[in-house]
């Protein structure tokens, strides 16, 4: 494909690699010289120094055969514009990170008279073809984890029937044992392995060591039950502290509202406070600094079940996410921007770090990367993923066995859905036209596992 | 630095020369001379050579670093121009190993200077392979490497930067193995074209259509003809040689946007084509008229000489229809020039490059404009960009660095007792690619007298001349080498 990203920043860079890797042609647009140096370096694309939401550039960038275009810009509204341009000009799809949730909804204008029709301004009409907000993705992602048993993001398959699932393997549980003497309670397959030296999908006699993250594969209704080889699990937290009252603050607040779940944020700017304070009902607000211990002490932070620390700042998300496990809180989730932050600040001992704009990144790679494919996950360091397939009726794997599928070397079936049962391999049952197949590959093996769908 | 990895490939470039090797061959192989012989056992050695280095560092993987990919491309055209020597070698067509080197790197820098003397004795096998190798120099082994191997990712764009002659390599689409792949089809085309006019309309033999398009579309200047191209004595061969070797010295970016993306203005707009034309026509009309003054030429072939020999040697190929060493002093000034500014960035010409000399002539003259008026902001602009300061001060060093490489290795040949004449463009005519020079250097005459120090010189010049300096003499700072 021809894919054209406007911005250079974080989610823009992270997803020009994740495409190149997957070998497609890249252009990447953006303003600052420093920005494009830095792609330029780096990654095997073709950069452009320029305004992106100017008409010249994106011709420039040959916009009538792109596939897709990507508008990643800091600005919601240069993101909206440059969308609306490259549709005009010819671009198939176009893809807009919007953070202000109200562009993305339908507007109904006021009528000036009760007879006549009342204008309905749409998404579509301003060009774009999906909005993705990294806010929503953040607070998604946290009240998900929150809402849990485990610390962990979940990846759904099959409308949820199937999911991946990463645990962080605690002392005592089935570990230094290989996968194959293991008693799984419930069938199940072990996806991957992610360890300090890399991901890699594990071979039946592979020993698990303690610290290993193993992305588990199973029917959805089984996944808690599983997870206890590997995991302490713990409670769904039930009253939580949100350091940060900025947009993914606010909106964690008023997500776990709706589950009934007590929250207090802790904003450290008093203007802001006092608007987030009128503006969340029923949701406990403090003005005060979230580095101070004994601040933290007094709101009865200790008291909590979680820690969600969502501020501008890695650094300060990190130590006062660290500051309040010292505190004695069993979870803490910390928010970073820099994708690189995730790995240091999980080895200090923060439970889960997220980062925005690599999620942002990773949803909009999953749309592009796999129009066939009904979702995909990527799992660990984004090397290997998994991608839910529809059998049609012609495709060569149809009517094979699973064990005999013509998989390439290097990728795996991890669970078949039929008539919506879960079977999970091994299984000699034969491939039906309309089994949804979730397959475990590495990035350079998909187009290989793509030509056995089509 | 990951030598082993730089070894293992090296290892599968040298594999692909051998492969190379198959061509002289057949065609030997095929009029029945025995100089096919050579070629057999040259490309077994050679293939063989390859296939254990490659065997030997197993692994291999991973992007190459900026120091990985400099000394990747200085060691190819090294060992290239080392094995490709061989077939001389087993030929006997030099007294020593260091002639056969020395032909075999002027073939590959695309410079054409010869230590050939008697040229019309050879076999044609050993004629086709010295212009081979010149075509294959062109548009660079390394560059055809990556083209055809799409092992590199991002490491490939340090490999092609390193080749490609110019101030910067330019990407003309997403991926740097797609624009190699551009720029060869375009090569490849533009050689066929032209082996077929000179084919059919310059009605001369396959054999001579096939070495004289090896020789101009890489701006070579091997001749399979002691005369050169004057051998021929035909305005039609010389007017299609002309053309092809001005589109040669075009950069090839330029080609690709007339051709594969037909937008022909593109063009006429390029401040450093029209320079580059400028300069071809003045130099042109100034010779002409020199030579009607002070020769008594006629004006016919005073402006057919004076416009072939312009654009052979500021284009960099080197070919010749008469002897111009015997020119008046002027035209053979203006020619030494011509030999230093070289041709279009991108292109497979040689030397300092049009594009530099116009950043430094505007460099030059806002200098002067300072001078009255230090608080003037004065942006150097070519075309509707500004470039920025640190492009200007590139050009500037780059073009510190060839002078200065000139001058001493003008010294050098200096000690071994030469003319000055013949040493200045001797060394003008190698770190240019250009070959032929003036005095005993002549077009008509060839470098087999040059001591062996000298010839060594002329080599480093040469590889330096075609890798743009900065590839070659990287290696030999000491930090380089160090982890810093």
């Amino acid at each position: 494909m021809y894919i054209i990203i406007a911005g250079a920043g974080v989610v823009g860079f992270n997803i020009a690699s994740l495409l190149v890797q997957e070998n497609h042609q890249v252009v990447v647009i953006d303003r600052s010289e420093k920005a494009i140096e830095n792609v330029r370096r780096q990654l095997d694309v073709a950069t452009i120094l320029n305004n992106a939401a100017i008409p010249k550039t994106i011709i420039e960038a040959e916009i009538h055969r792109a596939d897709l275009i990507i508008a990643v810009t800091d600005s919601d509204e240069t993101n909206m514009i440059i969308c609306l341009i490259a549709k005009e000009l010819g671009a198939r799809m176009t893809i807009a990170r919007v953070r202000s949730p109200e562009y993305s909804s339908y507007f109904i204008s006021p009528a000036t008279d009760p007879s006549a029709p009342r204008k309905v301004i749409r998404p579509k009409t301003f060009g774009v073809d999906l909005f993705i907000n990294p806010v929503v993705e953040a607070s998604k992602e946290i009240i998900d984890i929150l809402s849990s048993f485990y610390p962990s993001p979940v990846d759904n398959f099959a409308n949820g029937i199937v999911q991946i699932r990463e645990f962080r393997t605690e002392k005592g549980m089935a570990i230094d044992k290989p996968l194959n003497k293991l008693n799984f309670p419930r069938p199940c397959v072990i996806a991957a392995i992610l360890r300090a030296e890399g991901i890699f999908i594990p071979a039946a006699d592979e020993i698990i060591k303690e610290g290993d993250r193993v992305y588990l594969i199973a029917a959805a209704e089984f996944m808690d039950q599983l997870g206890e080889l590997f995991v302490q699990p713990k409670r769904p937290a039930s009253s939580v502290v949100i350091l940060g009252g900025g947009r993914v603050g606010c909106l964690v607040a008023e997500g776990l509202r709706e589950r009934r779940i007590p929250v207090k944020i802790i904003e450290k700017n008093e203007d802001r406070s006092q608007e987030i304070a009128g503006r969340l009902e029923g949701t406990a607000v403090v003005q005060g600094d979230g580095t101070d211990r004994d601040f933290l002490i007094e709101q009865g932070v200790p008291l909590a079940d979680a820690f969600v620390a969502s501020t501008e700042s890695d650094e300060v998300n990190i130590l006062s996410g660290l500051l309040a496990k010292s505190l004695g809180i069993s979870r803490n989730l910390v928010l970073v921007n820099n994708p690189w932050n995730i790995p240091l600040a999980e080895a200090v001992g923060v439970d889960v770090a997220a980062s925005p704009p690599l999620l942002t990144a990773r949803r909009i790679a999953r749309f592009a990367l796999h129009g066939g494919a009904i979702s995909v996950a990527m799992l660990g360091g984004e090397q290997i993923q998994a991608i839910e397939f529809v059998t049609g009726p012609t495709a060569p794997i149809a009517q094979r066995s699973i064990k005999e599928a013509g998989l390439p070397k290097g990728a795996i079936c991890g669970a078949v859905v039929r008539n919506n049962t879960v079977i999970i391999p091994p299984d000699d049952s034969t491939v039906q036209p309309g089994d949804h197949l979730i397959v475990i590959s590495p990035l350079a093996l998909i187009p290989a596992v793509e030509k056995l769908f089509t | 630095m990951r030598i082993r990895v730089v070894l293992h490939y090296l290892g599968l470039l040298i594999i692909g020369l051998g492969i190379a090797m198959l061509f002289p061959m057949s065609w030997s192989g095929y009029y029945g001379e025995p100089v096919s012989q050579s070629f057999a056992i040259s490309a077994g050695i050679t293939a063989c050579s390859g296939l254990l280095l490659w065997r030997l560092t197993p692994g291999g993987g991973g992007r190459f670093s900026r120091r990985e990919a400099l000394l990747f491309v200085t060691c190819g055209w090294l060992l290239a121009s080392a094995f490709s020597a061989i077939p001389y070698q087993l030929a006997g067509v030099f007294p020593g190993y260091l002639d056969a080197y020395f032909e075999a790197m002027s073939g590959y820098t695309t410079t054409g200077a010869t230590v050939l003397s008697s040229i019309e004795s050879q076999p044609q096998g050993i004629l086709l392979w010295r212009n081979f190798t010149q075509w294959l120099g062109g548009m660079g082994i390394i560059t055809l490497f990556v083209a055809l191997f799409p092992l590199f990712g991002i490491g490939a764009a340090h490999l092609v930067e390193a080749e490609i002659p110019g101030p910067q390599a330019e990407k003309l689409t997403a991926r740097i193995q797609d624009t190699v792949k551009s720029l060869w089809y375009l090569y490849v085309g533009f050689s066929i074209v032209e082996f077929i006019l000179l084919w059919q309309a310059g009605n001369i033999s396959a054999f001579d259509a096939i070495t004289i398009t090896f020789g101009t579309m890489p701006t070579g200047g091997f001749a399979a003809r002691s005369l050169s191209i004057g051998a021929y004595n035909s305005v039609i061969v010389e007017g299609i040689v002309i053309t092809f070797m001005i589109i040669a010295g075009v950069n090839f970016g330029l080609h690709y946007l007339c051709l594969w993306k037909r937008q022909p203005g593109r063009l006429f707009v390029n401040p450093e084509f029209r320079f580059y034309i400028g300069l071809l026509v003045g130099a042109s009309i100034l010779i002409a008229l020199n030579l009607i003054n002070s020769t008594g030429m006629s004006v016919g072939s005073a402006f057919r000489h004076s416009v072939f020999q312009v654009v052979s040697v500021m284009t960099t190929t080197g070919f010749s229809t008469v002897n111009f060493n015997s020119w008046p002093a002027f035209a053979k000034a203006t020619l030494l020039i011509l030999m230093i500014v070289g041709a279009s960035a991108g292109s497979t010409g040689g030397a300092l490059k049009v594009s530099r000399i116009l950043v430094l002539l505007k460099y030059t003259y806002r200098r002067i404009a300072l001078s009255f008026n230090p608080q003037a902001v004065i942006p150097l602009k070519v075309g509707n960009n500004v470039l920025s300061e640190q492009v200007v001060s590139g050009v500037i060093g780059m073009t510190v660095l060839y002078f200065t490489t000139m001058i001493v290795s003008f010294l050098i040949m200096s000690s071994f007792g030469l003319s000055q004449i013949t040493a200045l463009s001797s060394v003008i005519a190698t770190l240019g690619n250009v070959g032929p020079g003036l005095g005993m250097v002549g077009p008509v005459l060839d470098y087999a007298f040059v001591p062996a120090a000298g010839k060594v010189t002329l080599i480093v010049c040469m590889l330096a001349g075609r890798l743009e300096l900065l590839t070659v003499f990287a290696l030999v700072a000491p930090s380089f080498w160090k982890w810093r």
